[in-house]
């Protein structure tokens, strides 16, 4: 650019940037928040996608190509010759086979390489294997991969869609600060400015600005996404077979999101600027960059609770909606999104403490889940038992039989509800001689077995079973305030004291009593007794399927019946329960004893009550947090809105402030006007906000059965009030420098210069 | 020689029962070197004429013709191009930017046009209209009168074909008004810089050489006239 032009832009733009820092601020701050924002984004997207290659190495290997077959030594030589394969890792097989992991330099080539290292070694192709899922991470894909793999698409989109977002609600911004000086901008129109000039110079303007901002943002980001990767560490630590991601940032991917803020901010300073240099100069110099209203509009409300204040407050506000769009839309979806996640999650703590914690408190301290074992196999159950702060061990497996239920089985007050008639196919077939359920059989260690006969008051004995005789009112869907009714009839205890199980076919079809048991295989048990008490487990009976009928049996018993029923499931189970009161450490040491006693043969999946009480909390703290944390955001890029607003429409609304002032607008009056505005703009969202969050909420007690006293007494009012309050500060913050902005301008000056604009 | 020449010139506002006729089949022809005074009431249509033969608005119907370009044929650029280059616009109120020094202001249609200014003109036009002394000012440390000055230079920097004035001592004292109109003349004798002004004040037309009357959009009449020179003003 010629050195005059330059200059002259370029005293413009610095003079201008220099006397409205305040307009500025608001493109600054839109143009941190939008780096901040996208930074972010892609320093999660990024550890995302490298969390997902790391894990595909550790499962599949981090190998691209594989050959297993009867390799030679030359053939291995092939490989490694191959011009593109970096390295060849070689492993033993069974029968003789070996494994040739294969690495290549250039990913791009894997898919054509492959084929021809197989056809150079002489091996058929069906022996080559691809690591698919980890070429798609480096986004090469084959025909022959038929999964989804959907990462990289919704990462593009989310990119996409954020970006998209961003402009929407920043360029208001731009616009604010541009409109304002639509005048000059028709003064150089009028002396021969040409669209393009006019153009460039407002994103030449734009860049001044933004630089700074988009740095600083892009830092924050990066260390924004350090911390949330270092807290996802955090709240999965627990969660077994996870692999910790280790935070980690490209050259490229710091390209990529200063690339991607760039195009976002230009297209939104574009935006405006395009349709500002469009103005003839003769709508441009006309232009007081006064806000008018188009259509006469009342403001009955404000009106009648503040007067003439109120009602010029209220037509401030139609005129400036436009300008406040941004604030008004991110404001209401914070607090919209924030109300509705609190009280999401004061809900669903109340049911999950009322519906598992609480529940199970005294049912189990640790549980111990063992893999492929068979509970009458496990000899390690009474040195278990027998450990100090033990106050009881239960070594349980189950299994899944069937039992036909006659018509004259059924109890009176379950027929009185329909008997059989609301069940569903899935669960209960019709047969000749009554109706097939299930019988799930809960195998207890003898010892367990016997408590379990002294507590429900009979001789302990080791050839029966012991039936809970309980079905819940299945008309009633109420989870939470369940009604139990008597399942089958006991007073006949001369015929009932057999219960006659079948074995499930598997591979039976559901719906026939032909096929879906096999009726040669059944195995006749004692009843010892039908009880409503179950013995102290972390179990639930009859959740899913309410008609099963639920058989607990020694292990004793089992030994003898068990090539009869079989079904058995794959993992054993100990549920240990520690003494009153104990506390996390002593859990956590029992936890260590119990480990020790089972040594390396078993694999164990280890729970601890308190552990997994206090990692649930921890979870939904996190979940809170990184919820919150966007809310949060959201709520700043309005307020930031609403800053860039206030402190740039002093030069705008100077005129109107002055005729106001001119017909005796006390300055006490446009205090008035500016607490009602801002006001106006903070409880928008609340008002939208509460009846939508109390029908929400209405739903959400009904799904989940809760009272409304039990949330009303846990309801998240403390953060939600401190939420609305934070909004309600920094808007009157913003009004407040407004106000002082307001109270410099000189009404004689004002009402005397019309053009200096 | 012909400069400006306007056929059967029309500009309507507003469509329906709102429509506003605000020039109505005006022809006018302007010589090189003329001082035209175009007078008439608020709302003849003087002001739309000015903005139409600025390019800065476009006529309805019509044709308007200066130095030999069709203004009805240009588009957005090419107007802004038109204006800097061929049109000189002064109007009421200054109109210049409040951030830039008063050289910048003047040099800033030369700029638009990555042109160097010709110092020694700069130096006679900024002479002549008594800034000189000001160039380093913002135009907030001016008087009225010395912000006209200021457009008046801004509109001559470049030799435009055509000065055009609107009211420029509309909003000046009975002293500085004076000066402004002897500004102007003296550029178009000195300068033979062809000059349109528009007011509605008699006694400012009275100092062009042909003056032209608008009233309900028409021209009602074109007489041309002897003026005094600019000592007999002072």
């Amino acid at each position: 650019m010629h050195d005059s032009d330059g200059g002259m832009w370029k005293d413009y733009l610095s003079g201008y940037i220099k006397n409205n820092r305040s307009s500025g601020l608001s493109v600054k701050l839109a143009a941190f928040i939008s780096a901040l924002l996208l930074s972010l984004l892609l320093g999660l997207f990024y550890n995302a996608w490298k969390y997902e290659v790391e894990r595909i190495e550790l499962e599949e290997g981090a190998w691209q190509g594989q050959i297993v077959g009867e390799l030679a030594l030359a053939d291995i030589e092939t490989i490694k010759n191959f011009a593109n394969v970096k390295d060849v890792v070689i492993s033993e097989k069974e029968r003789g086979e070996t494994t040739a992991d294969i690495y290549f330099e250039d990913y791009e080539k894997v898919l054509s390489d492959m084929p021809r290292i197989a056809e150079q070694i002489g091996v058929s192709p069906e022996k080559v294997v691809i690591n698919y899922p980890l070429l798609a991470m480096y986004l090469i894909r084959s025909e022959g991969d038929s999964a989804p793999r959907l990462l990289f698409p919704m990462f593009i989109l989310i990119t996409v869609l954020a970006s998209f977002s961003l402009i929407v609600i920043i360029h208001n911004s731009f616009a604010v600060s541009m409109n304002a000086r639509i005048h000059q901008f028709g003064i150089f129109s009028s002396v021969g400015a040409t669209p393009k000039q006019i153009r460039t110079c407002l994103l030449q303007e734009a860049a001044a600005l933004c630089t700074g901002p988009v740095l600083l943002g892009n830092l924050i980001g990066i260390a924004g996404s350090m911390g949330l990767t270092q807290l996802i560490n955090m709240l999965g630590n627990d969660v077994s077979g996870r692999h910790k991601a280790v935070f980690g940032y490209h050259p490229l991917v710091l390209a990529l999101t200063l690339f991607i803020t760039m195009v976002t901010i230009w297209i939104s300073a574009w935006l405006p600027a395009e349709k500002l240099s469009r103005l003839t100069p003769l709508e441009a110099i006309r232009n007081t960059g006064e806000l008018q209203l188009k259509r006469r509009k009342n403001s009955y409300l404000l009106t009648l609770l503040f007067g003439v204040e109120g009602e010029l407050a209220g037509n401030a506000l139609k005129a400036q909606r436009k300008a406040l769009r941004t604030a008004s839309l991110s404001l209401i979806f914070s607090f919209m999104a924030y109300t509705i996640m609190q009280c999401f999650f004061a809900t669903s703590e109340i049911s999950t403490r009322e519906t598992y914690f609480e529940r199970y408190q005294d049912a189990w301290d640790i549980m111990v889940t063992v893999k492929d074992v068979q509970v009458d196999n496990f000899d390690k159950g009474k040195e278990i038992q027998s450990l100090a702060g033990v106050e009881s061990a239960v070594v349980y497996q189950k299994a899944m039989a069937g039992r036909i239920i006659s018509e004259k089985e059924i109890s009176e007050e379950m027929k009185a509800l329909g008997g059989f008639s609301h069940a569903s196919e899935k669960y209960v077939t019709k047969v000749d001689d009554g109706w097939l359920v299930n019988a799930p059989i809960i195998i207890l260690d003898d010892n367990s077995f016997s408590d379990y006969c002294e507590q429900i008051g009979i001789t302990p004995r080791f050839d029966g079973a012991i039936v809970r005789n309980l079905i819940r009112d299945v008309t009633n869907p109420d989870f939470r305030h369940l009604k139990f009714m008597p399942y089958i009839k006991t007073c006949n205890a001369g015929e009932q004291d057999v219960s006659v199980l079948f074995k499930k076919d598997d591979q039976a079809l559901p719906n026939t009593k032909e096929q879906s048991i096999n009726e040669k295989v059944s195995a006749r048990i004692p009843v010892l007794s039908y009880t409503q008490e179950v013995p102290v487990l972390r179990e639930e009976y009859a959740t899913l399927d309410y008609y099963e009928l639920v058989h607990f049996i020694p292990v004793s018993l089992w030994k003898e019946i068990k090539e009869q029923i079989g079904g058995m499931e794959e993992d054993m189970y100990i549920r240990v329960l520690g003494e009153e009161n104990v506390t996390l450490e002593e859990l956590n040491a029992l936890q260590d004893q119990i480990s020790q006693i089972m040594g390396e043969t078993y694999t164990l999946d280890v729970e601890n009550r308190i552990q997994e009480y206090r990692d649930n909390k921890k979870q939904i703290q996190g979940m809170k947090m990184i919820f919150g944390g966007f809310c949060m955001l959201l709520a700043v890029i309005g307020i930031g809105n609403v800053f860039s607003n206030t402190l740039g429409f002093v030069q705008q609304r100077k005129r109107e402030f002055a005729r106001y002032m001119s017909v005796g607008l006390t300055p006490k009056g446009i205090r008035k006007m500016f607490c009602v505005e801002a006001l106006a703009i903070a409880l928008r969202p609340v008002l939208i906000t509460l009846p939508l969050a109390v029908i929400i909420v209405g739903y959400m007690l009904k799904m989940s059965y809760l009272g409304v006293e039990e949330f009303m007494a846990e309801a998240p009012f403390a953060p939600i009030a401190v939420f609305m309050l934070s909004i309600l500060g920094f808007i009157a913050l913003a009004y407040y420098f407004a106000w002082r902005n307001v109270r410099r301008i000189s009404l004689a000056q004002v009402l005397r210069d019309d053009t200096m604009m | 020689m012909e400069l400006l020449k306007c056929e059967e010139l029309r500009k309507v506002y507003g469509a329906g029962s709102n429509q506003v006729v605000a020039i109505d089949g005006i022809d006018l022809k302007v010589n090189r070197g003329e001082f035209v005074a175009i007078i008439g009431a608020s709302g003849s249509g003087k002001s739309t004429l000015l903005h139409i033969l600025g390019s800065v608005d476009k006529p309805t119907s019509g044709k308007v013709v200066i130095d030999g370009t069709d203004l009805s044929k240009l588009n957005q650029t090419q107007a802004a191009i038109f204006r800097r280059r061929k049109v000189g616009l002064v109007y009421q109120f200054y109109n210049l930017i409040p951030t830039l020094t008063v050289r910048k202001n003047i040099l800033m249609p030369l700029a638009l046009d990555k042109k160097k200014p010709n110092q020694e003109y700069f130096e006679k036009i900024v002479t002549s209209l008594g800034i000189a002394d000001r160039l380093e000012a913002l135009p907030n440390q001016l008087s009225g009168g010395q912000q006209q000055r200021v457009a008046i230079a801004r509109s001559l920097i470049y030799r435009p074909a055509l000065l055009l004035a609107d009211e420029p001592t509309g909003n000046l004292d009975q002293k500085n008004s004076g000066e402004i109109i002897d500004m102007l003349k003296l550029s178009n004798r000195n300068l033979e810089q062809t000059i349109l002004l528009i007011t509605h004040d008699e006694k400012v037309a009275l100092e062009a050489e042909r003056i032209i009357t608008i009233e309900d959009g028409r021209i009602i009449s074109d007489e041309r006239r002897e003026v005094k020179s600019l000592s007999q003003n002072a």
